[in-house]
C-alpha cells in the first residue's frame, strides 16, 4: 500500500453534494469481503478523480470524478450503503 | 454545501512551519470538535486548489481557526503561510464530517494520538473539554520531529481541568535541550504506558500522516482495542 492515499474523511466535502447525510458515517458493505466500514474509514487515492477503496479488502469501492461543473459518483463494488438517520446535516 | 467567504482577522504564529488563522465566516453554522474545513483558493487566471483543514478551535469558541502546516510542493499551504496577510479572504465549505468527532457528551475515557500536525483536531477536543470544564479522562501523546515543530506546547502545559489529563510527548529527531523522555516513534511500549488500555473502553482517536496513522491504529488492536472504537484521519505523505 503506498502512502499517497488519505481516507473518507478528507473526501467528505465532496460527496456532501450528493448525499443527504454526513458522508463520513455512511456504512458501506463491501461486495468483495462483505466488511461493513464507514466510509471515512475508507482509503481515498487522489488521481484523474479520487478512489476509495475498501479497507480490509482493497477493492474499488467508490470514484468520484471532478469535472468542472460536473460531479460523477460510481458507486461500484458497494454491496449495500446504511445510514443512520441521525447523521443528517443541515443543508446549508 | 456552499461555500462561504471567510476573512482573516489574525495570524498566530505556531512553529516556523506552521500558523493558526483566525477566521470570521459569516453565517458559520458551528461544529463539533474533530470536523474540519475544506478551503478553495482561486488564483485570477481562474484556476482552483482546494485543500482539507482541521478546526483547532473550539465549538464554544466565538471565531473558528485553523492551524496549518506548510507542505513545500503544496498548491495551498504554500499561500496560507507565507502571504495570507490580515483582511484577506478565501472560500470554505464545512463544517465536515462526525466520523472523526467527539464531545463531552460522549463520555471517555479519550485516547488521543498525534502524529505532527495532526493534533489540530485532537486540540479542538481538548479545548472543547476546557472549554466545558470537564475531567473526562484525556490521554494525549504527541509525536513531534522536534522541540521547535511541536505545536500548542505551552497551551496543554496549562489547560485546564488538569485532573484526568494527561500528555505525553515523544520526539523522533531532535528533541530539546536536556531532554530524558521518549526519542523514539511511537511503540506498542510507548501506548501500554501512554494508557488507557484496551479494557478501559476508551475512545481512540489517531491523527497524522498516513503511515503514522496506519501503524498507530494497527498497534491499538492488536493491543486489544476495540476497532469500531479506534478513530482514523490520515492526511497523505505529509498533508496538503
Amino acid at each position: 500500500m503506498d502512502v499517497l492515499h488519505t481516507d473518507g474523511n478528507e473526501v467528505a466535502g465532496v460527496l456532501a453534494d450528493v448525499l443527504a447525510v454526513d458522508p463520513t458515517r455512511v456504512r458501506r458493505r463491501c461486495q468483495s469481503c462483505r466488511d461493513e466500514q464507514p466510509l471515512a474509514a475508507h482509503l481515498a487515492f487522489h488521481g484523474a478523480g479520487i478512489v476509495l477503496r475498501c479497507p480490509s479488502s482493497d477493492d474499488v469501492a467508490v470514484r468520484i470524478g471532478v469535472q468542472g461543473d460536473h460531479l460523477t459518483v460510481e458507486w461500484r463494488g458497494t454491496y449495500r450503503i446504511d445510514i443512520a438517520r441521525d447523521a443528517q446535516v443541515a443543508r446549508v | 454545501m456552499i461555500w462561504r467567504t471567510a476573512t482573516a482577522r489574525a495570524i498566530v504564529a505556531e512553529s516556523p512551519r506552521a500558523r493558526t488563522i483566525v477566521l470570521d465566516v459569516p453565517e458559520w453554522p458551528g461544529h463539533r470538535a474533530g470536523q474540519h474545513v475544506d478551503v478553495r483558493l482561486t488564483a485570477e487566471d481562474g484556476y482552483q486548489a482546494q485543500r482539507s483543514y482541521s478546526i483547532a478551535s473550539a465549538p464554544e469558541q466565538d471565531r473558528l481557526e485553523l492551524t496549518v502546516e506548510l507542505v513545500d510542493d503544496g498548491e495551498v499551504s504554500p499561500y496560507l503561510i507565507e502571504e495570507l496577510r490580515p483582511g484577506d479572504e478565501f472560500e470554505v465549505r464545512g463544517p465536515i464530517g462526525g466520523h472523526f468527532t467527539w464531545s463531552v457528551a460522549d463520555g471517555g475515557p479519550l485516547l488521543l494520538v498525534a502524529g505532527g500536525s495532526g493534533l489540530v483536531p485532537l486540540m479542538s477536543m481538548l479545548r472543547h473539554r476546557a472549554a466545558r470544564g470537564s475531567d473526562i479522562a484525556a490521554h494525549v501523546l504527541v509525536s513531534a520531529r522536534g522541540a521547535g515543530e511541536a505545536l500548542y506546547r505551552e497551551e496543554l502545559e496549562r489547560l485546564e481541568p488538569r485532573t484526568g489529563l494527561h500528555v505525553a510527548w515523544t520526539y523522533t529527531r531532535q528533541p530539546p535541550p536536556g531532554w530524558t523522555g521518549w526519542d523514539r516513534r511511537v511503540d506498542a511500549a510507548m501506548l501500554d504506558a501512554v494508557g488507557p488500555g484496551p479494557q478501559a473502553g476508551a475512545q481512540s482517536f489517531v491523527c497524522g500522516p498516513t503511515p503514522f496513522v496506519e501503524r498507530v491504529t494497527e498497534l491499538l488492536v492488536d493491543a486489544g482495542h476495540d476497532p469500531r472504537a479506534v478513530h482514523a484521519e490520515r492526511f497523505g505523505p505529509t498533508g496538503g
